[in-house]
């Protein structure tokens, strides 16, 4: 293992507690998210006794499932906004501004946010406003009303300044997802300001989508910090507008792994990413996930770059990183590399042989050692971040999983061995990449120069 | 900008009116818009922020349709002229489009007043 006579005596004791008794206080039930059924709606529930609560409604909603483009951002955008006080239509429900006020006035915050498989609406707030922030979540998914005008006035301005946004780190990380995936998970996490949505999105586009997307068996409530018995008591009576079934249906495409290349040019900006088939969110392969820790990349040490293959192989001038993005069919593990194009090139060259010498020659155990701690801190304070670890909860949910069990995780990767990971690694590499590259196409290099089959 | 009207206090009362109606009727003929081609919410006034929005919010084909009564309506009036009778607007075409949408607007400005000027007190007081 580790060198002892390198450490001092502190971590001698830290080693000495681990190997006796393991990650005890992290294998608590708590680490993990409890799923129940209330009323008909799934809930997965996880209590700290602490003074705040995360409540949210994750829809199985994401661009993977949206029939037309755009669709996804559009419902995004009309989160909070539960309509306008209609004299003539009688309803008594909130305008989008008493929603603002009120929840100003209890000091809680509401966000709404998509990722390829989920639509997340969240809401964070003191423990004891929890009826009210859930008759709020339940409003907004039963009662919003998609009006023209605020479509037009709002949320299409919004669509426009968000997608003004998108860099070339994210065009490259959608058109690698484009090409491994093609259709479902293929399709783009913001549309980009050259993606033809404005034939597709509009507000009746959206409600219909709505219908069809937030149902109770299509919607999951995430909740970290609220009682079992306050959840069991309020949720009932304020779901019960939200329908059991959607009406039209989702885009729903079994996904396949392709791969292949595609290079975009553009001005400025420069991007590679180059990706695997990875893990999927319910698969148990730990090695992918100890082999996201082992080529790394970001640095979380102060003044040192880190033992991790990819903050090493890194240029002056680029950042690299590996991420295992999971999803309920499918994982994709991606190395992205953005910087000058020089040293974006370099970066890949470097990044693709330090891979291809883990296929090769495997690893040393004191990098493994410190691969699987890496692997092993990113799921246990994922899971302990509040959106991380609720879009993972809410998205296993939806998909018919049961939440991460932390403490069974834990335990597969102190399993992973060198071997193991060498031959992960070695399959990765006989396999189809999906490469994308972004910015400077006279520099940036092809998957071919760079050795991988496409 | 709505006029005051004491339209919902009569409509509550059905008796007040079924006397009030022949009279309203009587009067909407009398005001001679409809000889012109005109609908009663085609005479509010524009100059004003909050019926610019809502002419914003109609659609586009009753923003169409506006804008060609309107200008035969002014056609009509330089020539001293009315339409022939069988294209007066009628009584059942003459429809409120614009004032729903103004009343909203009146009343989603009303309420960002009130929300705006909240006092907080202390619970129980």
């Amino acid at each position: 293992m580790i060198c002892r006579s390198a450490l001092s005596r502190g971590s001698k004791l830290a080693l000495g507690r681990q190997g006796a008794r393991g990650f005890a206080a992290a294998a608590s039930p708590k680490a993990s998210y409890e799923p129940t059924t209330i009323a008909g709606v799934k809930v997965a529930s996880r209590d700290d006794n602490g003074p705040t609560t995360r409540l949210a409604v994750v829809a199985k909603a994401g661009t993977r499932y949206e029939p037309l483009p755009g669709l996804t951002v559009g419902l995004e955008e009309f989160a909070y906004k539960a309509g306008w006080p209609l004299l003539f239509f009688n309803t008594n429900k909130r305008s989008a501004l008493r929603i603002t006020r009120e929840a100003e006035l209890l000091g809680g915050q509401l966000t709404a946010y998509h990722t390829r498989e989920a639509l997340v609406l969240q809401a964070s707030f003191l423990r004891e406003d929890l009826p009210y922030f859930t008759e709020l979540l339940a409003e907004v998914v039963s009662q919003t009303r998609y009006t023209t005008h605020e479509f037009h006035e709002e949320v299409k301005d919004i669509i426009h300044q968000k997608q003004a946004k998108v860099d070339a780190s994210a065009v490259a990380l959608d058109a690698a997802h484009a090409v491994a995936f093609h259709s479902g998970l293929g399709a783009p996490l913001y549309p980009t300001p050259s993606t033809p949505i404005d034939s597709y999105l509009n507000e009746q586009a959206v409600a219909d989508f709505a219908a069809a997307a937030y149902s109770k068996s299509n919607i999951a409530v995430v909740s970290d910090g609220a009682s079992e018995h306050g959840l069991q008591k309020w949720i009932e009576p304020f779901f019960k507008t939200v329908p059991a079934q959607g009406s039209g249906s989702l885009n729903n495409v079994a996904s396949k792994y392709h791969g292949g290349e595609q290079r975009i040019s553009a001005v400025g900006q420069n991007s590679v990413v180059i990706a695997f088939p990875g893990a999927s969110l319910g698969a148990s392969s730990p090695e992918t996930a100890v082999l996201a820790g082992l080529l790394g990349g970001e640095s979380t040490i102060k003044w040192s770059p880190g033992f991790s293959l990819l903050s090493q192989a890194a240029a002056p001038g680029a950042q690299a990183k590996a991420t295992n993005y999971a999803y309920s069919d499918a994982g994709l593990l991606a190395i992205q590399i953005n910087g000058q194009s020089a040293a974006v090139k370099k970066t890949a060259e470097a990044a693709v042989k330090a891979l291809k010498g883990v296929a090769e020659s495997g690893v040393s155990q004191e990098v493994l050692v410190k691969a699987i701690a890496k692997a092993k801190f990113t799921l246990l304070s994922g899971s302990e971040v509040g959106g991380v670890g609720i879009v993972h909860a809410g998205a296993n949910l939806i998909h018919g999983g049961s939440p991460l069990k932390v403490a069974e995780t834990l335990k597969a990767f102190e399993s992973v061995t060198g071997d193991k990971l060498k031959a992960a690694a070695k399959a990765l590499l006989e396999g189809k990449a999906s490469v994308a590259s972004v910015g400077d196409l006279h520099v940036l290099p092809f998957a071919e120069d760079l050795g991988l089959q496409v | 900008m709505t006029a005051p009207s004491l339209a919902s206090y009569v409509t509550k009362r059905p008796w007040l009116s079924k006397l009030l109606k022949p009279v309203a009727g009587w009067y909407s003929n009398a005001a001679l818009y409809r000889q012109m081609g005109l609908k009663a919410d085609d005479l509010i006034s524009e100059e004003n922020a909050d019926v610019l929005k809502a002419l914003g919010r109609l659609t586009p084909k009753e923003s169409y349709d506006r804008i060609y009564r309107i200008r035969r309506a002014t056609q009509l009036s330089l020539q001293q002229k009315i339409l022939p009778k069988n294209e007066w607007t009628k009584p059942e075409e003459d429809v409120q489009y614009l004032s729903p949408i103004l009343e909203a607007i009146e009343a989603e400005a009303k309420e960002k007043q009130a929300l705006d000027t909240l006092v907080p007190s202390k619970a129980g007081h």
